[in-house]
């Protein structure tokens, strides 16, 4: 099933993700972070903007997938609405994500991540698919 | 897994060196303190410090300790200049994060009459909460580099505060050592925008009122009188250091790997002191400790002209001047006497504070009969402490003490505990006023989400690395 699920930490958060394909996997995660960052779901997916990142491993990807998207909202404004992952191996991952640059009228954002991080990371393959456990620092 | 713990005094623990490590874990907290760390993973991460190569003396944790990432909260660790290591995991994303404390001349009872004014003049005039900034600072890219060269001096020149303000800042404000070369294009992209902004989660500036003296002679020597408002600025070194973090973190993990390093956590990467990848960490470090530097200097400016503008004085009639400021997350090359030797060392203080003692060179000129001043921050509802450095931190944590309260509960488990609470009235009840961007904040952030920070600073008296010299309390809390 895709799904992903927040985790407690004492001073920061985590994602606990699962997918039934590794593209289904990398997008729940990146919901999770959404989820952490804000609980608003007025995000219109009005632009679309191509990412391409690549790693050492599926855990350095997925650390890299997820502040790429940090990048975006930080220095870009930019909201994300949807993920489409339409390509994904253990080194390099390519999207597109929608959604739209921020509002302060409209949107409201609970918590500012300032990194995603190797602690604990994990990305695994199960039975039916694919798990993912990753922390962020708030 | 549990972690083997000896009991050395009332107030110190010992991990015995055994697997990997190489070296014992130093561990200050009381009994109560450690049955509850001894149910956390944050003791595994003190021992798994102990194992990073050319580490002198034990991994180090302070009472405030709690679970981190690699390397725990309040852990402080020392590596031989020539055989150790720099881990960007032993200083953290928030690189020079760090406290600020201002005095003023003005007693709890000319403030207060203003105390909502002037909340919302600095909640207005302090950029804090996520995307925020102030228009009127536009920095190209060859200016930030200078910041970044120059920490606080850039801003001083720049017309925010004074020269004196440097005197009373670690490293006076400027950390040797920074080249911009070394930072990514990314990290200069996000900085660009945040300088001079508070950020949120436990970042905040506060108004204080210095509510009890614990040491009159130190007092005096600070600045410090009863009744005084104070004002603490605790912020870092934002997007810019999360990213210089994040671009060596990758470096290093790929370096720990060419060096034959073996790490117990990923986050734990590392590289030799005097490798090319070492120093380049060293480098960007410096630049983004210098950003946080400038930031806070911003800040401050921005602080007294909004005293300024709310009570009608003069910058002369207010001297608003820089008690000291400190950093909490940071590797400094410093000399320590260690074992009868003078030993050049990399002290890692992740949640750790400097905490040098009367006599030292490096504590400021005005402080030196009394110890390098340390700002401890507590929770937005009770107190925080202004100590200072002893001797005996000097001798046994590398002039080392605690940086805060320690959090206890999740977010998750604060968010639950202030559901149904107004926690602006309640703070309201205490005399204490709060401007806050985020709803989610200020509900993460209530007092029993943290340790109380007067077991903190009680410990690290007992065990005499840090002398308690005064107790402030809130007024007013701008949170991001």
């Amino acid at each position: 099933m895709n799904s992903f699920r927040l985790l407690e930490h004492t001073a920061d958060m985590g994602i606990a993700a699962e997918g039934e394909t590794l593209a289904a996997l990398f997008q729940q995660a990146a919901l999770g972070l959404r989820q952490i960052i804000t609980a608003c779901t007025d995000i219109q997916p009005s632009q679309e903007i191509l990412v391409e990142v690549q790693g050492q491993d599926r855990e350095e990807l997925l650390v890299n997938w997820l502040s790429e998207l940090l990048f975006l909202l930080e220095s870009r404004q930019f909201l994300p609405a949807a993920f489409e992952i339409d390509s994904v191996t253990d080194y390099q991952l390519r999207a597109r994500v929608r959604g739209e640059t921020l509002d302060a009228d409209r949107h409201y954002l609970e918590r500012e991540i300032k990194a995603v991080t190797y602690h604990q990371i994990k990305v695994e393959e199960t039975a039916s698919g694919w798990r993912a456990q990753v922390f962020v620092d708030l | 897994m549990s972690v083997k713990v000896q009991q050395i005094d009332a107030c110190r623990w010992r991990i015995p060196r055994e697997g990997a490590m190489r070296t014992d874990g130093l561990v200050f907290a009381d009994r109560a303190m450690m049955a509850v760390l001894q149910k956390e993973k944050a003791l595994e991460q003190v021992r798994n410090v102990a194992t990073l190569p050319g580490i002198v003396g034990p991994s180090i944790a302070m009472p405030d300790i709690h679970w981190g990432y690699g390397f725990p909260i309040g852990g402080v660790a020392a590596f031989d200049a020539e055989q150790g290591v720099v881990s960007p995991g032993g200083v953290g994303y928030d690189i020079n994060c760090g406290v600020r404390l201002l005095r003023t001349e003005l007693t709890v009872g000319e403030v207060r009459p203003w105390i909502e004014k002037l909340a919302d003049e600095l909640f207005r005039n302090v950029p804090s909460g996520i995307g925020s900034h102030r228009r009127d600072l536009k920095l190209s890219v060859a200016e930030e580099r200078k910041v970044l060269t120059k920490g606080a001096r850039w801003a001083v020149e720049n017309g925010f505060g004074r020269a004196e303000d440097l005197e009373h800042i670690e490293e006076k404000g400027t950390l040797a050592g920074a080249d911009p070369e070394v930072i990514s294009d990314r990290a200069l992209e996000r900085g660009r925008n945040q300088l001079g902004t508070l950020g949120s989660g436990n970042h905040f500036l506060e108004v204080d009122l210095v509510e009890e003296i614990g040491d009159q002679q130190a007092a005096n020597v600070l600045g410090l009188f009863p009744g005084q408002v104070t004002v603490t600025i605790h912020t870092g070194s934002r997007g810019l250091g999360y990213q210089v973090c994040d671009d060596h973190l990758r470096m290093m993990l790929h370096a720990a790997s060419k060096y034959g390093i073996e790490l117990p956590d990923r986050q734990l990467c590392c590289a030799p002191l005097n490798s090319p990848e070492g120093k380049q960490y060293l480098a960007a470090m410096a630049c983004a400790a210098n950003f946080a530097f400038a930031n806070r200097q911003l800040i401050t400016a921005w602080v007294r002209e909004s005293f300024e503008r709310v009570l009608g004085k003069s910058s002369d009639e207010l001297r608003i001047s820089v008690i000291y400021d400190v950093c909490h997350n940071i590797a400094k090359m410093e000399t320590h006497q260690f074992e009868g030797q003078t030993r050049r060392l990399c002290v890692h203080r992740k949640g750790a504070t400097r905490a040098f003692p009367p006599g030292h060179a490096d504590t400021p000129e005005l402080y030196r009969s009394v110890g390098q001043p340390v700002l401890i921050p507590g929770d937005m509802g009770r107190y925080s402490y202004v100590l200072v450095g002893t001797q005996g931190a000097f001798e046994e944590t590398f002039g080392s003490t605690c940086h805060g309260a320690g959090r206890v509960l999740s977010r998750h488990a604060a968010k639950k505990l202030a559901r149904g609470r107004n926690i602006e009235a309640e703070l309201a009840a205490r005399g204490i006023i709060i401007r806050a961007s985020s709803r989610a904040t200020l509900a993460e952030e209530i007092s029993e989400s943290y340790k109380d920070v007067l077991d903190v600073v009680n410990v690290v008296e007992q065990a005499g690395i840090g002398k308690i010299v005064a107790r402030l309390r809130p007024l007013a809390v701008i949170k991001g």
